[in-house]
C-alpha cells in the first residue's frame, strides 16, 4: 500500500510534462490556493477549538462521559471507549492522544484496543469537518445531516465492538 | 452551529465560573494555540495536495477521473455543474484510496461550486459522505499499533472495513429517507 501515492505523483508529474503543462507555475500557483483557504479556516478554527478546550477545562466532559458510559454499555460498548467516541467528533488530535493512551494501558492486542482502534478508523471529526466544508457558504442548516452522521457512527461502533468479539 | 456553539459555550462558561474561574482565559487562550498549530499543519498537507491537484486539473487528468465518475455522481448529487462534478469525483477517488489530507480539499471546492447554483442537497450529501469516513485503509491505525508490539496489526482491517461501509451506508440511506420525508 506504501506505492499507492508515489504512483499517484508520479502519474501526475508524468501525465503533465506529456501534456507540456507548466510545472513549477502551477504547483506554485497550486499552493497559492493552499495559502488562501488555509487563513479562510483559519476563524471557525479558532472559535471551534477555543469552544472545546473549554468544554474540557470546564468538567463538563468529564461529566458528560461519566453519565454516558453506562448507555454506552447497554450498547455493548467498553467503558473504556466511551472517551474516545465523545471526543472523536470534535478533536482528532484529541483523540489520537487518548487512542494512544488506550493502547499503552491496555496492550496492543486487546479487545479493547481492537475496538478502540476500529473505532477510531471508521469515524471522523464531524465538528471541525462541518465548520471547513461550510465556511463562507449559504448554508446554515446543518442539525440534521449532523445528527445523521452521529447517529449513524454510533451503530458502526456497536457493529464494531461485536464483529472485534468475533473476528 | 449558531445555535449549537452558543448552548455548549454558554453552559460550559457557567460551570467554569463555579469550578475553576482562573482556567477559563488559560483555556480559551489553548484552544486558539491549538487552532494555530492546527492550521499550519493543515496547510501543509493542503500545500502538498492542492500543488499537485492544480497539475491534475492542468493536465487533464481530473477531467478524465470525472468522466468515469459522472453518471454516478450526477445521479447521487442531482448536479450538472461540471466543476463541482470534476471536485466530487476528486474527492470520492481520494477518500477510496485512504488519502484524506487530499479529499478535504476537493471537497470545499464542490461545496463551494454547489453553493453557487444554491444545491445544498448535494452540499449536505458530500459532507454526509465525507464526515462518515469512506475509507478503506486504516494507514494510522495500524502503523499505532504495529508500534505498540501488536502481533497482527493488520487484523483490524476487515472489521473496519465493514464499519465504515455500514456507517457511511447508512447515513446516505438515512440522508435519502428523510429528503423523501420532508418533500412530501
Amino acid at each position: 500500500m506504501a506505492y499507492v501515492i508515489p504512483v499517484i505523483f508520479i502519474l501526475v508529474f508524468g501525465f503533465s510534462v506529456f501534456r507540456k503543462v507548466k510545472i513549477y507555475d502551477e504547483f506554485t500557483a497550486g499552493i497559492g490556493e493552499a495559502v488562501k483557504f488555509t487563513f479562510s479556516l483559519l476563524p471557525c478554527l479558532a472559535a471551534v477549538f477555543m469552544l472545546c478546550e473549554l468544554f474540557e477545562a470546564s468538567g463538563l466532559a468529564a461529566a458528560f462521559t461519566k453519565f454516558l458510559s453506562p448507555v454506552f454499555g447497554a450498547l455493548g460498548i467498553p467503558s473504556e471507549l466511551t472517551k474516545l467516541i465523545l471526543i472523536k467528533p470534535f478533536s482528532g488530535s484529541g483523540s489520537l492522544a487518548y487512542l494512544n493512551q488506550v493502547i499503552a494501558e491496555n496492550g496492543a492486542d486487546s479487545y479493547i484496543t481492537r475496538c478502540a482502534c476500529v473505532c477510531f478508523g471508521s469515524s471522523e471529526t464531524v465538528f471541525y469537518i462541518s465548520a471547513v466544508y461550510f465556511a463562507g457558504t449559504k448554508v446554515k442548516k446543518l442539525a440534521v445531516p449532523i445528527i445523521i452522521i452521529l447517529a449513524s457512527t454510533l451503530f458502526a461502533t456497536v457493529i464494531a465492538c461485536l464483529l472485534c468479539r468475533i473476528m | 452551529m449558531n445555535v449549537i456553539f452558543t448552548v455548549i459555550f454558554f453552559l460550559s462558561l457557567t460551570v467554569i465560573a463555579f469550578t475553576a474561574p482562573d482556567k477559563l482565559l488559560s483555556s480559551l487562550l489553548g484552544g486558539a494555540e491549538n487552532a494555530a498549530k492546527m492550521a499550519l499543519t493543515l496547510f501543509c498537507i493542503y500545500a502538498v495536495w492542492l500543488g499537485l491537484s492544480r497539475l491534475a486539473e492542468k493536465s487533464g487528468l481530473s477531467q478524465a477521473a470525472a468522466k468515469g465518475l459522472r453518471p454516478l455522481s450526477r445521479k447521487l448529487f442531482k448536479t450538472e455543474n461540471p466543476k463541482a462534478l470534476e471536485n466530487i469525483a476528486m474527492n470520492l477517488s481520494c477518500n477510496l484510496l485512504g488519502i484524506g489530507g487530499a479529499a478535504t480539499p476537493y471537497a470545499v471546492k464542490a461545496v463551494k461550486e454547489l453553493d453557487k447554483d444554491g444545491n445544498e442537497y448535494a452540499q449536505k450529501l458530500l459532507f454526509v459522505i465525507n464526515a462518515t469516513s469512506i475509507q478503506i485503509i486504516p494507514t494510522t491505525v495500524i502503523a499505532l499499533r504495529a508500534s505498540a508490539g501488536s502481533a497482527a496489526a493488520f487484523d483490524i482491517f476487515l472489521p473496519s472495513l465493514i464499519c465504515t461501509v455500514i456507517s457511511t451506508s447508512v447515513a446516505v440511506l438515512l440522508y435519502f429517507a428523510v429528503n423523501k420525508l420532508w418533500r412530501t
